[in-house]
């Protein structure tokens, strides 16, 4: 049986990255073991914007070139990028309650826009099973594609732009990161091992892409 | 400081088997798609 190598170097990394922070990282003193949720909803964050992003550009290359290649990228990337947001929007209220006082708050924009870029790849992954024909498929999810993730930039300037609950970056800031140089370690340590999860989910969601329209391929012909 | 453990280990728990489950369900789709 061949072994992947990016799967298992990506599982050992997360299992390395939440021992580290769960016995090798400081409590912060104000939140206590709560704040520790910040090593795994950062690099979700993180990742999710990564993933659609990548999305956006493989969208845009394909209505260039056509190419099948960059949809079942678009695809797969539009995926994983759900499952990362989901994480995000399940560990931020578990988060904000106990240091905020509540769950969810339906006025903070920085809240309720990451839900709706949630929504808008939720739509984009039910649009595309809702159209049989492969190149309108491609060409519309393509469109919803690209313009999702023009609320990536309006999410991360949300902080700075209304009034919020959620903190303002701490790392990805002009000056330099305010944290310990322990905790900064672990969430850049947490950054990589969570990007390296996201390579691995791409490329075997890919992979199954390859597969499945191949086989729709030999099914049509036969 | 305030014991917050809770919140902790039920957002790690639940994070880490979104992630357990959708590579397991990558594979499984992978695996139904090369049975004849």
């Amino acid at each position: 049986m061949k072994i992947s190598w990016l799967p298992v170097a990506a599982g050992a990394a997360v299992v390395a990255t939440v021992i580290r922070a769960a016995f090798f990282t400081p409590l912060e003193a104000k939140q206590g073991a709560a704040q520790k949720i910040f090593y795994l909803h950062v690099p979700a964050a993180w990742v999710a914007f990564l993933a659609f992003f990548f999305v956006a550009v493989a969208s845009g290359v394909y209505l260039w070139l056509r190419d099948p290649r960059l949809d079942r990228f678009a695809e797969s990337s539009a995926e994983v990028g759900v499952v990362f947001t989901t994480v995000v929007l399940i560990t931020g209220p578990l988060w904000a309650k106990p240091i905020w006082g509540t769950y969810w708050a339906w006025w903070d924009v920085r809240l309720v826009s990451t839900l709706f870029l949630w929504f808008i790849y939720l739509a984009y992954l039910v649009l595309r099973g809702a159209i049989e024909s492969p190149e309108l498929r491609a060409r519309y999810s393509a469109v919803l594609g690209i313009l999702g993730a023009l609320l990536i930039p309006f999410i991360h300037l949300s902080v700075y732009l209304f009034s919020t609950m959620h903190p303002l970056p701490i790392v990805g800031k002009p000056s330099k990161p305010s944290l310990p140089s322990e905790m900064l370690l672990t969430l850049m340590i947490s950054l990589f091992s969570f990007t390296l999860l996201y390579f691995a989910f791409l490329r075997s969601r890919y992979a199954y892409a390859v597969e499945r329209d191949a086989r729709a391929s030999r099914l049509e012909h036969a | 400081m305030p014991d917050t453990s809770t919140y902790y280990h039920v957002a790690y728990t639940i994070a880490l088997a979104i992630y357990v489950l959708y590579g397991v369900s990558l594979w499984a789709r992978r695996k139904r798609l090369r049975e004849p």
